[in-house]
């Protein structure tokens, strides 16, 4: 695993602009950046990465399984109680997923570690499945890179299969997209899966998550009043359930993509699970729920709450001492605790690594990069090789 | 060799979005192609009335009918364009026209066929308008394309298709919307922390 650095290429902006790529910039920092990429073998993919990234999804449903079989562990994901029939449902109609993201601490050797997975309401997929991949291509036909480079990144083509698969699985030919206003980067994300739904033959139609309507009968509405039977939703089922529509959803009867199962998976109170059901596991990196953890503990730990988006209130525990890293408005609901892990440092960067799964199928990977050890919303994107 | 890990194909005209299809809204009338079921059903593609009037001498009422439903749907939902050279760069040189509506004008292809299914049903039939490209940057060149970009398999020369009819899944009857706003109120409350994070999104 190398850092290269390299030529952008010439006029890319407007190649971008082309293809409706608006957010490679935001608030006024580079966000995609292809004045260097990442180099891997064929071996570190498919062995470090890869099969890991199958494996740590098959032990995330073992967790799965378990807690929706237990009121006590239902309670310590903080799921509100009366919307624990919903979510058990869900699991047990194996109500299909379209994808996730496990954010991996790997630099080239030893096992990758997970840090947290992104199981309900991942980004970053759009620059991951079409924009790194058509950066490879214009780079290999201008013979900048040798013909035989490739990329871990299937995306693009299991995301047309997988919605294939849920249309047939729910008998649809069409969906609803949703995300919330203000934001280009989610909405950029929601075309992109507007785009690979188009492509498998089902018709998608938006409605932002704040014009959600609620018809007199009870259905999901979008602004033109028809109604919301099967949805994409670029938003958390944390927020979701807590939120005046919530107790509607069981009479709406719309099909959500992700499902509801997924508020298990992208809950951080699956890493002290997955430690406690696959101790020492390579993959894995040590954890506890906050409040009950080990007496004595050595190292750096990082504390992080239940719910939180973007890095946010995370403190380093050190010698019982407790340092905050990052504000933010979460931690009502409770804390993990984790194994301090350093992210690779290539040049002056910290890296992180994005591994996708569609469905159950390890399908690429995304490479971000930033100058603060602990990633924030500030990182950049960088595109990769396989060489 | 080793297989290739990436995507072996993305078809960049569709993901431009600077000329890509926007359809409004796809006609419930639509007939719909797959590779599965067993519940196909065979559907012609005619090119004018009087075809369909050949083939259903004692049904001309019916063809006419099925021509109007889609010429109605063509005018509800065919692709549409800001700019006549956006649409001529996708369906060709002088196939498009201009529409004015109280909203401003835009342009759209003219219909180049339409997709009868089922015409002597007591029931019910279906009809769909179609469009084909003569632009030699389209993907659409030369191949039957519905309102929302579905293409066809074949030429423009194969007429006769088993398409799958559009009656799967009945949308449940919406009168009236009672509230909105439902939805969304933890990103005002989470948003107004103001910290130096730079997205509004809520994707992770």
């Amino acid at each position: 695993m190398f850092r290269t650095r390299c030529q952008p290429r010439p006029g890319w902006q407007q190649l971008a602009a082309e293809f409706g790529f608006h957010f490679h910039t935001m608030y006024g920092e580079p966000y995609w950046d292809e004045s260097a990429y990442y180099q891997f073998t064929l071996r570190q993919i498919e062995d470090d990465l890869e099969d890991p990234t199958g494996e740590l999804h098959q032990m995330c449903l073992h967790v799965v399984d378990k807690v929706v079989q237990d009121d006590a562990l239902m309670r310590r994901f903080a799921i509100p109680e009366r919307h624990w029939d919903k979510v058990r449902r869900s699991w047990m109609q194996r109500d299909p997923s379209l994808y996730s993201r496990l954010d991996l601490v790997y630099g080239g050797n030893g096992p990758a570690k997970l840090l947290e997975n992104n199981a309900d309401t991942p980004t970053s997929l759009y620059e991951s499945g079409f924009w790194q991949w058509l950066w490879l291509e214009n780079l290999v036909d201008n013979s900048m890179l040798p013909r035989q480079a490739d990329q871990f990144n299937s995306l693009q083509e299991k995301l047309i299969n997988r919605f294939g698969d849920i249309a047939a699985h729910y008998q649809i030919q069409q969906m609803h997209f949703a995300c919330c206003k203000d934001t280009d980067e989610d909405r950029g994300t929601v075309q992109y899966l507007q785009d690979c739904a188009q492509s498998a033959g089902v018709q998608s139609d938006f409605v932002f998550i704040e014009d959600i309507g609620l018809s007199d009968n009870g259905f999901f509405t979008d602004l033109e009043n028809r109604p919301i039977t099967d949805c994409f939703k670029l938003y958390p089922w944390e927020f979701m359930l807590r939120e005046e529509f919530a107790d509607a959803l069981d009479g709406a009867e719309a099909n959500w993509v992700e499902p509801l199962w997924k508020s298990i998976v992208s809950n951080k109170a699956l890493l002290p699970l997955l430690w406690q059901y696959f101790p020492e596991h390579p993959n894995l990196l040590p954890s506890y729920f906050a409040d009950d953890k080990p007496s004595s503990l050595d190292g750096k730990w990082i504390k992080k709450p239940l719910f939180s988006r973007e890095g946010a209130n995370i403190s380093l525990l050190e010698n019982g001492n407790e340092t905050m890293l990052s504000e933010g408005p979460y931690g009502e609901e409770g804390f993990i605790i984790q194994a301090w892990h350093p992210l690779p440092k290539f040049e002056d960067n910290y890296t992180l690594i994005g591994s996708w799964l569609v469905d159950d199928q390890p399908a690429g990977i995304s490479v971000r990069e930033d100058t603060s050890s602990v990633t924030q919303d500030l990182s950049r994107y960088l595109p990769h090789i396989i060489v | 060799m080793t297989q290739q890990k990436r995507t072996k194909h993305i078809n960049l005209r569709q993901m431009r979005k600077a000329f890509a299809l926007k359809p409004l809204a796809v006609g419930i009338a639509g007939v719909f192609a797959t590779a599965c079921a067993d519940d196909r059903q065979d559907a012609r593609v005619y090119t004018s009335l009087d075809e369909c009037s050949r083939d259903f001498p004692d049904a001309i009422a019916r063809c006419e009918a099925a021509y109007e439903t889609a010429v109605e749907e063509a005018a509800r939902t065919s692709p549409r364009f800001g700019s006549e050279y956006d649409c001529e760069y996708e369906f060709g040189p002088n196939q498009c026209r201009r529409v004015e509506t109280n909203n401003g004008s835009f342009f759209m292809p003219f219909m180049a066929g339409f997709m009868v299914s089922q015409l002597l049903s007591p029931n019910r039939y279906y009809s769909q308008p179609l469009y084909t490209s003569y632009s030699p940057y389209s993907s659409f060149r030369s191949r039957w394309v519905t309102a929302d970009g579905y293409v066809f398999d074949g030429d423009i020369r194969k007429r006769n298709y088993r398409v799958r009819p559009d009656v799967y899944k009945p949308k449940p009857t919406v009168t009236r919307t009672m509230s909105r706003g439902g939805f969304g109120s933890s990103v005002r409350a989470k948003s107004s922390w103001g910290s130096s994070s730079r997205s509004g999104g809520w994707g992770g």
